[in-house]
Formats: C-alpha cells, sequence, structure tokens
C-alpha cells in the first residue's frame, strides 16, 4: 500500500490554492516585512523587552513530573521546558480580501505549530502559546504574508471592525485606533498595544499591499472576488461534508455512496 | 435609554433620503459633507449613522483611559459646533417637501453636494427609514 499523502484542501481557483498553501508546512511563507522582536513585544504588552520570562512551574528538567508515558513520548516545546506563562497574541481580519481569514488561521496554526490553542470566532483568531514561543510565532505572522498592516489587526480587545466599510485611507475599522495611517509615509504605525495601552514609541508595520494583489493573494472566496460556487470541486466538498453531517445526525443508515 | 427626538416627530410620513457611503467617513469629509448639504431649502433634519466611537477606553487594561480616536472631535456645521461621537457611514436626510417636483429638485441637489464631497462614492435612495410620530415607547 502507498504511503498516505496528505492533503490540504480541494479545489482549482486561486483561494482554494492559497489555502493550501498556507496551510501546507512545507510551503515556507513569504516574509513581506521585517518587524523587530523588540516591537512585536512591545506591541503584543506581555513583558517589556528585556525582561525576564515569568513562570508558572519550575523547570521540566528538574524533575518532578509524575511518571506518565505520554509525556516520555511528546518532547516539550520550549516555553513549556522552561515553565513559562501561557500569553495570547489575537488577529482580526477584514472581510474585504485580507490575505487570510480567521478559520484559515486555526487551520494554519495547528498545521504548522506545535503546543499552541487556538480559538475561532466570527473576524479574530486568538493563539494561546507559551511566551517564548509566542513571541517567536507572533513576528513569523507579522512578517509573513498572513498579515496586511492595513487589513488585519493586532487586538487583545474591542475587535470590532472586521466587517464594517474600510474608511478613506483604506483601512479597517478600529474604535480604539491602536494603529494609525501615515500621511507622508504611506504606511500604517502602531501607537496602541494590542489592549490599546498607549506605546512610548510608534512602530511602523510598512505600506499595505494594492487590493488588485490582495484579491491574488487572499485565502477569502467572495461574490465580489471568486465565488465559491464556481469552484466545483470546493462545492463538492461542502455538499458532501454538510450531506454527511446532516444525515448522520439523524439517518446514518442512509449514508451511501457519499 | 430612551430620549426625546432633537427635532419633533412630523406626524406624517415625509420622505427620507438614504445616503449610504462606500467608505467611512473621516471627520473632515463629514464636516465637508455636512456644510454642502447645510444651504439646500426643504431640508428639516439630517440624522448620521456609523461606527460608534467612544470617548475613553471601556475594557481591558487600560479601562478609563482616554481614547484620542483623530476622528472623535467637534466639527463646525454652518458656525455651529457638532460633536462626532461616530464614525459616519450614512445620513438621513429628512425632506420638508410638498410634492414630487420638489423632492426631486431637493434630491438632485444633494447628490450633486454629496459628489463633490464624497470621493470615494456613496449610494442615495429615496424613502421613509425612521419614525415619524410618537409611539407606545414614546409614553414610558
Amino acid at each position: 500500500m502507498a504511503a498516505y499523502k496528505r492533503q490540504f484542501y480541494p479545489g482549482t481557483t486561486s483561494p482554494a490554492k492559497n489555502r493550501r498553501r498556507v496551510m501546507d508546512p512545507k510551503v515556507k511563507l513569504k516574509k513581506l516585512r521585517d518587524v523587530s522582536m523588540d516591537d512585536v513585544v512591545r506591541i503584543m504588552g506581555h513583558r517589556n523587552p528585556g525582561e525576564d520570562y515569568k513562570s508558572i512551574h519550575p523547570p521540566i528538567q528538574e524533575g518532578k513530573e509524575p511518571d506518565c508515558p505520554i509525556r516520555k513520548l511528546v518532547e516539550p516545546i520550549e516555553g513549556a521546558k522552561k515553565g513559562d506563562r501561557i500569553r495570547y497574541i489575537q488577529f482580526t481580519d477584514s472581510v474585504y480580501f485580507a490575505p487570510i481569514s480567521p478559520y484559515q488561521r486555526a487551520w494554519m496554526y495547528l498545521s504548522r505549530y506545535r503546543g499552541i490553542d487556538t480559538g475561532t470566532l466570527s473576524g479574530r483568531q486568538i493563539i494561546e502559546v507559551r511566551e517564548r514561543d509566542l513571541e517567536k510565532l507572533a513576528k513569523e505572522m507579522i512578517d509573513n504574508e498572513t498579515f496586511d498592516p492595513a487589513l488585519t489587526g493586532i487586538r487583545g480587545a474591542t475587535v470590532h471592525g472586521h466587517a464594517c466599510r474600510l474608511d478613506e485611507n483604506g483601512m479597517m475599522f478600529d474604535a480604539w485606533q491602536r494603529y494609525i495611517w501615515d500621511k507622508n509615509k504611506k504606511e500604517v504605525v502602531y501607537v496602541k498595544d494590542q489592549v490599546a495601552v498607549p506605546l512610548d514609541r510608534k512602530i511602523s508595520v510598512g505600506k499595505p499591499a494594492s487590493m488588485a494583489d490582495l484579491k491574488k493573494r487572499t485565502t477569502i472566496f467572495r461574490a465580489d472576488g471568486v465565488d465559491m460556487r464556481d469552484d466545483k470541486e470546493v462545492t463538492a466538498y461542502g455538499l458532501r461534508i454538510h450531506k454527511l453531517r446532516t444525515l448522520g445526525g439523524f439517518q446514518p443508515f442512509n449514508v451511501k455512496d457519499v | 435609554m430612551l430620549s426625546e427626538p432633537t427635532v419633533e416627530y412630523a406626524g406624517i410620513p415625509l420622505p427620507e433620503v438614504e445616503i449610504f457611503s462606500h467608505a467611512l467617513l473621516s471627520a473632515e469629509t463629514t464636516e465637508k459633507v455636512l456644510n454642502a448639504l447645510d444651504p439646500i431649502e426643504n431640508i428639516r433634519q439630517i440624522n448620521m449613522t456609523g461606527e460608534s466611537l467612544s470617548k475613553n477606553l471601556n475594557s481591558g487594561p487600560a479601562k478609563g483611559l482616554p481614547n484620542n480616536h483623530s476622528e472623535r472631535k467637534v466639527i463646525k456645521v454652518g458656525g455651529r459646533d457638532v460633536e462626532l461621537r461616530y464614525q459616519v457611514g450614512a445620513f438621513y436626510i429628512e425632506l420638508d417637501v410638498e410634492n414630487e417636483e420638489k423632492l426631486n429638485e431637493a434630491v438632485e441637489k444633494i447628490r450633486a453636494a454629496c459628489a463633490a464631497s464624497m470621493p470615494r462614492g456613496f449610494d442615495l435612495a429615496v424613502g421613509r427609514y425612521s419614525k415619524y410620530r410618537k409611539t407606545l415607547r414614546d409614553y414610558k
């Protein structure tokens, strides 16, 4: 028997291909900007740059772990070894062709990282990890192609805005205005951290991408972009799951040839 | 909380013009639109809606700190101060007109005023979008 080859997502249209790309851990996502690690730490606001990591339990190496076969089997991530606190970062993705949407974020995180806990909501996606691993992950996520300065927000609370119309500069609405549009540089600049505590200095996250570029890069199916119904395979996959779930719920004996 | 309407109910369903912007407007553009609408005759009242902007942060570790949102400010309309508490996305303009002809005339003036001050575009529709007489809730 041939070895099972992992599959990610059906379809031939560009959002379907982009979904496969972000989910496949073998694909290295493009790095579009370089926000320094200290600035990432500042934006998240869990600790000050340079400060020690607080811990919630002694390092695992001290050997106070109970005798457990699973613990022997699973290699702990760096933060777990050191006993770090679990902290979070939360992204809000606009429905107006943001590079990725929350649901695919969950697929991507779970497919690419270990030791994480992620939660999906309609417009935002939280990810909880041990602190030092979170910082690495957050930097990757801010630097790579799944982040757009204007259409992706780093918001711990009051995330409202993903389904609002964009403003005159093409930015997603934020009631707390954590980031502003720098008219002169044509860049997006963070002035508050993810829970709106003012930052000591402004942090630039670069220029937003053009709408034409975003339409090519997005994983979002939209009636005014690529309609999901135009992709036969994706539609069939959705319908199949729908049918299996429905029949499985009340007439499992009728699940045949699905 | 219920409060008295700022302009008394007309009692009859006068036509309303809905201006639905394609982008959320900055305070500056809102000021421009309102000042462009100000000289138009037959306008009985203008109501605005949009996304609410709080004065202070209302939750989280920074609770109580001022929000300092650049679009939450006092604008000047026809010489009077208007405090913006929203990032405006739509205008509802009630017109006091007697006939179709006057209505069309006013609508065209409104369309021209908006086209000049809203470069990101808008949709215009005529209808009735809010109540025009007291209902049970007004007698609480």
